[in-house]
């Protein structure tokens, strides 16, 4: 295929998924089995057409298409560009994966469900998995805010699916309010950059900050990294994450946590990394405090949890932290680690969601306390969770070892005090993960279960495909850092090759060499170390009767309130733009 | 450039954020996310602005003027203001899924007080 024919195939994907997503509902009256034939079409189709892209891409091509013809003219573009990086293509290709495996898992659980029921929430699934893709591959930060708007109505349509649920209506309230909020920064933030320097296109906004930044360009960079920060659940930002969760079924949940938040991630990459090298240091800086804010408070307030759904939501915040750590690192280590992170966490966050959802599925059941002895009743859920439990504390055949050892190393030399945060957040995650699994599984339950589901064969089909995802990512790290991650580490740490590619109609950026010292000694033994030290807190706390005093004041801080949360993040909002613009 | 329209949209996004903050009907809460929103316009609208321009509207050059001459005159950027629109366009959706939501909570819980309704916390 040539080029150019294969450029023009690029918002394609996009356009499929929202083809399947309109005519989900419509099938669906037909009968009953018709959504879930269109959504899994749709998403092969669109995996299979980002499938075509990926030769050239990972060998470090950037390929660039412009909407409506509309191509560069005198440095500046007017049509909205899509263009596939190694980064953005990683995170679609993704998206599109995992997006297939949960709408599997999802419509054979839901079968009870009536035809207009599965056929909404088959459209608004397919809707959210291609605002994803369009964000991933989007090159202009209006687009970007427009795919950030459609994720954010179609995940209140899927928050709030079960309107009988009353818990569910006021997780899809708090999500609305908090993501609205963060829409209108996001939004303010585009509009303010294009007023100063004329455009919407990646690489115009880097050519125009490149030669100055003035206080409204800082003021612009406070309220998108904010706005994404909303959107990728970092603290102070996260009110409405763990209920959203909590109130979801396991699928969506696990949509949200393995896909939906990196929107956040990517936003916040591309402007920090591509867009904007000027401000470089206040800005990563500051994007490496949000990172251990939020890594250390996740953790901890996963901890204290009894509810599953909303332990391992905590836990995405934990983990979103140390991916923003990677971006902050500035070094290819932690840039490379960040994107390696990107996907093991989709992997294995998808993975524990699906498990925690077999579970309550299997048991009706959604708290911890209440739980116990599951190891006997469900051995394949038991497997699965440990895998993903063993990938998230980094245990060395799984894909989170190399992941979290690479941002380690990228931040280890020169920022020990990060590091130290890193370590700590690490070693309370893998306790919290630690207790859940105790609790739930392997604990003795005094009184038998009444009675246990039987589990759906599509349910099975998605465990076992992403636990095994999650197995051959850590396996072969040699070929995922060459093949995936350092091209992908290459177009975003190269912001000048990136921009002039895009003002170019093409480019080609260099692999930066990335290597993990995957037998090294000192990666073994942090690993081994933060594990032993996990199980003991976790050992500790599962015996303590009451809270300790730090995660008691924690806990009452997430009043539930929205007024609250609101309170919170535009707290966050005040600080971020204040270090920006002052320059602390 | 208008400083007037500039400060109007900052007091009015204040105006919103409070609403958002302290108040606990729900319907507030939406009313204030709207108010928001409307700064938004205000701020896109006088971003567009150029001293003395008027409107990008160059459908047919009236006589005495050639349509490129048009084109490179003074008008109001006309990007910003498309962005208005589809804003408006957003802004409408997303105010209908508020308030159903909204109606749906009524319904479930007789209240529409949003410290009354936080079953999920901590």
């Amino acid at each position: 295929m040539t080029p150019a024919a294969l450029a023009s195939l690029l918002p394609v994907p996009v356009v499929i998924l929202i083809t399947g997503a309109v005519l989900a509902p419509l099938a669906a009256r037909w009968s009953k089995r018709a959504p879930l034939a269109i959504s899994l079409l749709a998403t092969v189709a669109a995996t299979v057409i980002l499938a075509l892209f990926a030769r050239r891409v990972y060998s470090g091509q950037v390929i660039v298409t412009y909407l409506g013809h509309q191509g560069p003219a005198q440095g500046s573009v007017l049509g909205v560009t899509f263009a596939a990086d190694a980064f953005g293509l990683s995170f679609a290709l993704l998206t599109t994966v995992i997006g297939g495996l949960l709408l599997l898992s999802t419509l054979s659980e839901l079968s009870g469900l009536g035809r207009r029921e599965l056929g909404g929430y088959a459209c608004l699934f397919q809707l959210l998995l291609a605002a994803l893709v369009g964000s991933a591959l989007t090159a202009d930060s209006l687009d970007l805010f427009v795919w950030f708007e459609v994720a954010a109505l179609s995940s209140y349509g899927l928050t709030g699916f079960f309107l009988e649920r009353p818990l569910a209506l006021e997780a899809a309230f708090k999500i609305m309010v908090l993501t609205n909020i963060a829409a209108f920064w996001v939004f303010v933030g585009t509009a303010l950059l294009y007023a100063d320097h004329g455009g919407f296109n990646f690489g115009q906004l880097h050519n125009g900050l490149g030669t100055s930044v003035k206080t409204a360009d800082l003021l612009a960079l406070g309220l998108i990294v904010s706005g994404f920060a909303t959107k990728a659940g970092l603290v102070p930002f996260h009110g409405w994450l763990a209920d959203a969760h909590t109130a979801a079924p396991g699928q969506v949940s696990a949509l949200f946590s393995g896909l939906m938040v990196n929107l956040g991630i990517v936003g916040i990459a591309r402007y920090a990394l591509q867009i904007a090298p000027a401000t470089h240091r206040p800005l990563l800086g500051l994007i490496t405090v949000l990172g251990c804010v939020s890594a250390v408070t996740g953790a901890v307030l996963a901890l204290a949890q009894d509810d599953l759904k909303r332990l391992l939501a905590y836990d995405t915040v934990s983990q979103l932290g140390v991916l923003a750590v990677g971006i902050g690192s500035g070094t290819s280590s932690g840039t490379a680690g960040m994107i390696y992170h990107l996907i093991s966490h989709a992997l294995f966050k998808s993975l524990l969601f699906l498990c925690a959802g077999a579970v309550v599925h299997a048991t009706g059941l959604t708290r911890l306390s209440q739980m116990g002895g599951l190891a006997r009743h469900r051995p394949v859920t038991t497997i699965a969770f440990l895998i993903g439990v063993a990938a998230i504390a980094g245990v060395p055949p799984l894909d989170g070892f190399v992941s979290i050892g690479l941002i380690h190393d990228g931040i280890k030399s020169n920022e020990p005090v990060v590091y130290a945060v890193m370590l700590l957040a690490q070693v309370v995650t893998v306790a919290a993960l630690a207790r859940a699994t105790y609790l739930a599984f392997f604990r003795r339950r005094d009184d038998d279960y009444d009675r246990l589901e039987r589990p759906h064969p599509g349910m099975t089909t998605a465990l076992s495909a992403l636990a095994v995802g999650s197995l051959v990512f850590g396996c072969v790290p040699t070929w995922v850092l060459h093949h995936v991650v350092a091209p992908a580490t290459g177009a975003l740490r190269n912001a000048h090759g990136y921009s002039s590619a895009l003002l170019a109609g093409g480019g080609r950026l260099p692999a930066p060499p990335v290597t993990f010292h995957y037998f090294s000694a000192s990666e073994w033994i942090t690993s081994v170390a933060t594990v032993i030290a996990g199980l003991l807190v976790a050992r500790w706390y599962v015996r303590r009767a009451t809270e300790p005093a730090l995660v008691r004041g924690l806990r009452a801080l997430h009043t539930g309130s929205v007024n609250d949360y609101a309170l919170y993040a535009t707290a966050g909002l005040i600080v971020t733009t204040l270090v920006l613009v002052v320059r602390i | 450039m208008i400083v007037a329209n500039y400060l109007a949209a900052a007091v009015l996004f204040g105006l919103g954020l409070y609403t958002v903050l302290s108040r606990r009907n729900m319907i507030k809460i939406v009313m204030g996310l709207s108010l928001m929103e409307s700064s938004t316009y205000l701020l896109l609208i006088s971003l567009a602005y150029r001293p003395g321009s008027t409107a990008p509207v160059l459908l047919a050059a009236p006589r005495g003027s050639t349509e490129s001459g048009l084109a490179h005159g003074n008008v109001a950027d006309p990007v910003l203001q498309n962005v208005c629109l589809t804003a408006i366009v957003i802004g409408v959706a997303v105010t209908a899924v508020f308030l159903t939501a909204v109606v749906r909570i009524a319904q479930h819980y007789r209240s529409i007080d949003a410290d009354r309704i936080r079953g999920m916390r901590g």
